[in-house]
């Protein structure tokens, strides 16, 4: 039976792995001990670390481990000879096809592209939620309280968690109450207000990009002075 | 700036006061979110472990650390988007190490310094290990014991107006009736 041999190189490999990987690490095992989720699927960060040295890319890109895996870096920070498997997991699900990404993590970032949050909670939406729940704040004891929106000036601007507004409304209102005793000056945004960049989750480094570029812009137009993204 | 600085400033320069008798006689831990810890190190250079721990000594008289605790300390298990993933057993699987660490402690609080830290503990970790707790946002903590003042009569004159002339700029308008979106 005839069969290529897989060769190994940076050039070869989808993973970018140097073949010296093979040497420096070790094998310890240290990586695997730590690991939370080492035997799933009969895997650990010790068994991953193998197969992308011995250009097993695909194995590895297809299989569930890297989305299993939390990218916690509990592994990278005991590894003893400095391996990066963190940035080695994340480039395999970033080579994982689009359509075949699990859960809505690739879809959150395709809508946050088109729609300037993960949910696609619409412009007119966000406003009322807005408007209507600072009235709701000041019946609750904060008299004079509104979110102050696209607000030139402002010391501080804030990215929203678009599950908040979508699921858990009156979770904004933790940080409001502070703003409130605090005096401070803030604002949110009226568009791209979205603070959670699931483009890092999903290896989509373009995309990530572009939502911290709008982010920046937001911050810019207004002139603030702090940007809170309060993950 | 990131959420700790900006709570530390408020709370060091008086601008918000705290109540500590809110949170008086309860027992609370802290966890360590990868994303500013081991995470925040690699990228920037600075993990954040003192500053979580400094807010909490503000707020709670009484608060013990997890063990292993900082750096080696156990992600939730929701981490890398895993909340929104569609594979939950083995996420709950992996969040048992979170959980021995927060019985072991006794704590009757516990404060998660992140959205899906938070969510995982509260929603998943507290129900599938019958932990006896109840968790918080770091921010959460702080604005449950913030002793509110009202603003004087002037400042909420202001700020009517300026949410007035805010909404009418944004076209909102306000039915009684109105119910926000599902």
């Amino acid at each position: 039976m005839s069969q290529e041999p897989i060769k190994l190189g940076k050039r070869e490999s989808k993973l970018r792995v140097d073949p010296k990987w093979a040497d420096v690490c070790l094998t310890c095992g240290t990586c695997a001990g730590g690991c939370p989720v080492t035997g799933v699927d009969g895997m650990d960060p010790r068994k991953a670390v193998r197969m992308a040295a011995l250009g097993l890319d695909d194995e590895l890109i297809n299989s569930r481990f890297p989305w299993v895996c939390t990218l916690c870096g509990r592994c990278e920070r005991a590894c003893p000879m400095g391996v990066e498997i963190l940035a080695m997991m994340r480039t395999a699900r970033g080579l994982r096809e689009r359509d075949k990404v699990p859960g809505p993590i690739h879809k959150g970032t395709m809508m946050s592209m088109e729609r300037g949050n993960n949910l696609g909670i619409p412009y007119d939406d966000w406003l009322f939620l807005l408007a209507d729940m600072s009235k709701e704040m000041e019946d609750e004891g904060f008299p004079g309280f509104y979110v102050p929106v696209d607000k030139v000036g402002a010391r501080v601007i804030s990215t929203v968690n678009s599950k908040e507004p979508f699921g858990e409304p009156d979770d904004m209102k933790f940080w409001w109450k502070i703003y409130y005793a605090a005096h401070e000056s803030w604002t949110v945004s009226s568009e791209n207000w979205e603070g959670v960049t699931w483009g890092l989750f999903g290896g989509d480094d373009e995309s990530m990009k572009e939502q911290a570029r709008r982010v920046l812009e937001n911050a810019r137009k207004v002139k603030a002075e702090v940007l809170l993204l309060p993950e | 700036m990131n959420i700790f600085e900006l709570m530390m400033e408020y709370i060091k320069e008086g601008r918000v006061k705290i109540d500590r008798e809110k949170f008086a006689g309860k027992l609370a831990t802290v966890h360590d979110p990868c994303n500013y810890g081991r995470k925040s190190e690699k990228a920037f250079g600075k993990a954040y472990y003192d500053e979580i721990r400094w807010i909490t000594d503000q707020i709670c008289d009484t608060w013990v650390d997890t063990y292993p605790t900082r750096e080696n300390n156990f992600c939730c298990g929701a981490g890398g988007g895993a909340w929104a993933m569609p594979y939950t057993n083995e996420r709950l699987y992996y969040g048992r190490k979170k959980a021995e660490q927060i019985e072991q402690t006794g704590a009757e609080i516990v404060v998660a310094p992140c959205h899906n830290c938070r969510d995982q503990i509260m929603k998943a970790l507290t129900k599938e290990y019958d932990l006896e707790i109840e968790t918080f946002y770091l921010w959460e903590l702080l604005a449950e014991a913030i002793i509110v003042e009202p603003w004087s009569e002037e400042e909420v004159e202001k700020a009517h107006a300026e949410a007035e002339a805010q909404w009418e700029h944004f076209g909102v308008e306000l039915d009684d009736d109105w119910e926000p979106p599902e």
